[in-house]
């Protein structure tokens, strides 16, 4: 009787003992998506997705004589400071480096502002830029009623209410401003990623689906075959590191003869498409191998060839195996870093083209945490972009499995 | 019959229809080729590169390629380049690594497959395809900012002095759980795929659910169990991103101590490089032939130790 008390606990004990080690993985994926959540989900908005990283300064001369009166539109907020006198309107703004900022929301279509032109020398100079919604006031320079001017702006740590106060009250007119763009978005990682994941495809999926087609549909007994399939199978152990490495070092003269000088996003491709080789051929041959031989022998006996077989009665049966292909290889894209490290490049580049290096998603995130002060807030704002596309993929991908498969 | 059939045959719509047939079979045999000559390329090409700073005649000054293999220095300022405490500390990020995940993981896929209600152990498979589903830089992000600040604390709470929390032991966790879903999910599969026959034998024997479960399935699907702990070795070892950012940068070792800043064969490849000429950015690919070389070693070893343990069962 002992006895089996004993060993029934002994048997509660051990099943408690995997159920504990259950929970520690959902603790652990709490606890990454709580992190990346609370400290990345602030930054997330419309206007980070298409901001500029860097953020472009500004030093604009403003016409002559510019002080007139403005109607306050109806619809502003209580934090929002209205300047009558020159028609715009700015809020408060913290930064990513957690300055407090002044931030223009609201131009009168009249506003002298509109009329500024640039004051930097250079090339530019005199040009019309107009100040537009979305900057930050860094400076303005006011002439006050007795001829001297003064500074306004955050730039003599003025908030809002203050900036605005002082234009009111004690300036005639505006002589020149010093503006700043919003930086720390994503738009050209974001570009970037979406060529990039274009190339890769464009590259690996006629290359990965005509293999698949040789091993399944011809070679499926050859004395080759099995060596075929072995190597590609080994692609799959291989370090993404090391692709980064032979990228570096193979396709780099590749991409030189297209006019790609360094770091390119067709380079990336070009090894991005060698790693998702070995996804695509299996995902494609999965689905080949659900076509039934009868209608590849109906299809022969009625007199077609093989390669009409294969393209008219073969290939589209084995569309929802590919599709999943193509959303795993998008989800291994986006994900992807060590591979592109060498291969396209870690500076954050806001005008990408494919024969330019740029960082995709991922290596932003890299890029942004290296160096002395790692940015956690714009890396955790990008994972939250990453981990939606990459879990929507994999939802597709079941969706998929579950819903187009056919039964014949 | 036999005139019409003939005539057919060499009808010129029927050779260009052959020729047309001959011309997709080799650009299909073409791409298959190619698909699988990559990996020939890749393992050739850097060990031509990698081999080159130990050959005599080498422009930027010989190496001496023992040295390399066993130095216990790795400075790029002083051109001193020994990747043997390197080795040594990649070997035990990874097997540390593993110690953590393989017994979680292990009793995860036991509980997800036998003994978990359905909706439960549904709800748990969801878990590790979410965890596998992360990418790496996500868990670097992580790491960064989570593991390395328990890590620091921890050793505050120990007085012991920590570079920000980067440490041998932060990137071992940052492994573990980088590993856990690999290893994982292919114990599952294995375990769903033990025969039934010789369950219902060990239960008719008098034995109980959980004694069948732990000494007859486990034991029966080693095979697979084993495989996933050698996917995620593989995995460990090769994970650069993510082990960058929390490893630190120690120019010497090997790295016995947990709370103490390493290196890996990983972090030495993706960190640092300032130039793509000169023995700096050639010995990276000589690092790679190692972790290549280490990888092969140690998913063989484990094989060994699986045919061991096969056979004392």
């Amino acid at each position: 009787m002992n006895r089996k008390k004993l060993r029934a606990l002994k048997d509660r004990l051990l099943n408690g003992v995997t159920f504990l080690s259950s929970g520690i993985s959902v603790v652990v994926l709490s606890l990454i998506f709580i992190f990346v959540f609370s400290r990345g989900w602030n930054t997330l908005n419309w206007n980070w997705f298409t901001n500029d990283y860097w953020s472009v300064n500004m030093y604009l001369a403003l016409p002559e004589g510019s002080q007139s009166s403005y109607n306050k539109p109806s619809d502003l907020s209580n934090t929002v400071y209205y300047s009558s006198k020159y028609g715009f309107a700015v809020t408060d703004y913290i930064d990513e480096q957690k300055i407090s900022q002044i931030k223009i929301v609201y131009i009168d279509p009249s506003s002298p502002l509109l009329d500024a032109s640039i004051l930097t020398n250079g090339p530019d100079f005199g040009k019309a830029n107009p100040i537009k919604v979305n900057m930050l006031v860094q400076k303005f320079t006011y002439m006050d009623d007795v001829g001297i001017s003064h500074s306004a702006g955050s730039i003599i740590k003025q908030n809002a209410a203050q900036f605005i106060d002082t234009l009111e009250t004690k300036s005639i007119s505006i002589k020149s401003t010093y503006v700043q763009t919003i930086g720390g978005g994503i738009r050209g990682s974001l570009i970037a990623t979406l060529l990039l994941i274009l190339l890769s495809l464009l590259i690996a999926l006629p290359i990965g689906i005509m293999s698949a087609i040789y091993i399944n549909e011809y070679a499926s007994h050859g004395k080759l075959t099995p060596w075929i399939r072995s190597s590609i199978e080994l692609l799959t152990g291989v370090p993404s590191i090391i692709f980064g490495l032979m990228g570096m070092l193979v396709l780099y003269p590749i991409t030189a003869l297209a006019g790609a000088n360094g770091t390119s996003i067709l380079l990336g491709s070009l090894t991005l498409s060698i790693v998702l080789l070995p996804t695509i051929i299996r995902s494609t041959e999965e689905s080949l191998k659900t076509v039934p031989d009868h209608f590849r022998s109906a299809s022969l006996s009625l007199g077609a060839n093989m390669s009409q077989t294969i393209f008219k009665i073969v290939l589209p049966s084995a569309i929802p195996g590919i599709l999943t292909g193509v959303l795993l290889s998008i989800g291994r894209i986006i994900g992807e870093s060590a591979a592109l490290i060498y291969t396209m490049g870690t500076f954050i580049n806001d005008d990408p083209s494919i024969l330019k290096g740029s960082t995709s998603l991922a290596v932003q995130i890299w890029s942004v945490m290296g160096g002395e002060q790692p940015n956690f807030q714009l890396a955790c704002a990008i994972s939250i972009v990453i981990l939606a596309i990459v879990l929507f993929m994999n939802i597709s991908v079941k969706f998929i499995a579950n819903s187009l498969r056919k039964t014949w | 019959m036999r005139t019409e059939l003939s005539k057919y045959k060499n009808s010129k719509r029927y050779k260009s229809k052959i020729r047309q047939d001959l011309f997709f079979k080799s650009i299909f045999q073409l791409s298959a080729l190619l698909s699988s000559m990559m990996i020939v390329i890749i393992i050739v090409f850097i060990l031509v590169k990698g081999l080159q700073p130990f050959i005599a005649g080498y422009q930027y000054g010989t190496r001496n390629f023992f040295e390399f293999l066993v130095g216990l220095v790795y400075r790029q300022d002083q051109g001193i380049y020994g990747v043997g405490f390197i080795v040594v500390n990649t070997l035990i990020s990874g097997f540390g690594a593993l110690l953590i995940s393989f017994p979680l993981a292990v009793l995860t896929a036991l509980f997800i497959a036998k003994i978990a209600p359905k909706r439960l152990a549904d709800a748990m498979q969801t878990v590790v395809e979410l965890l596998a589903s992360i990418p790496s830089v996500v868990y670097g992000v992580f790491a960064a900012g989570s593991i390395t600040v328990m890590v620091k604390n921890l050793g505050a709470m120990l007085s012991i002095q920590t570079a920000g929390g980067s440490s041998l032991l932060a990137v071992m966790l940052l492994l573990a759980i980088m590993i856990y879903p690999t290893i994982t999910s292919l114990a599952i599969t294995s375990i769903q795929a033990v025969p039934e026959d010789i369950q219902h034998a060990s239960l008719a024997l008098g034995a109980t659910t959980t004694q069948t479960n732990f000494k007859v399935v486990l034991t029966s699907a080693k095979s697979g169990i084993f495989a996933g702990a050698i996917l995620g070795l593989g995995r460990a070892f090769g994970e650069a991103t993510a082990v960058s950012m929390v490893a630190g940068n120690k120019l010497f070792g090997p790295t016995f101590n947990l709370f103490d800043i390493t290196r890996t064969l990983t972090s030495t490849i993706l960190t640092g490089l300032k130039e793509t000429t000169g023995v700096d950015y050639d010995i990276r690919f000589s690092a790679g032939i190692v972790l290549m070389i280490v990888i092969l070693i140690s998913n063989l070893s484990i094989n060994l130790l699986k045919n061991r343990i096969g056979s004392q069962k």
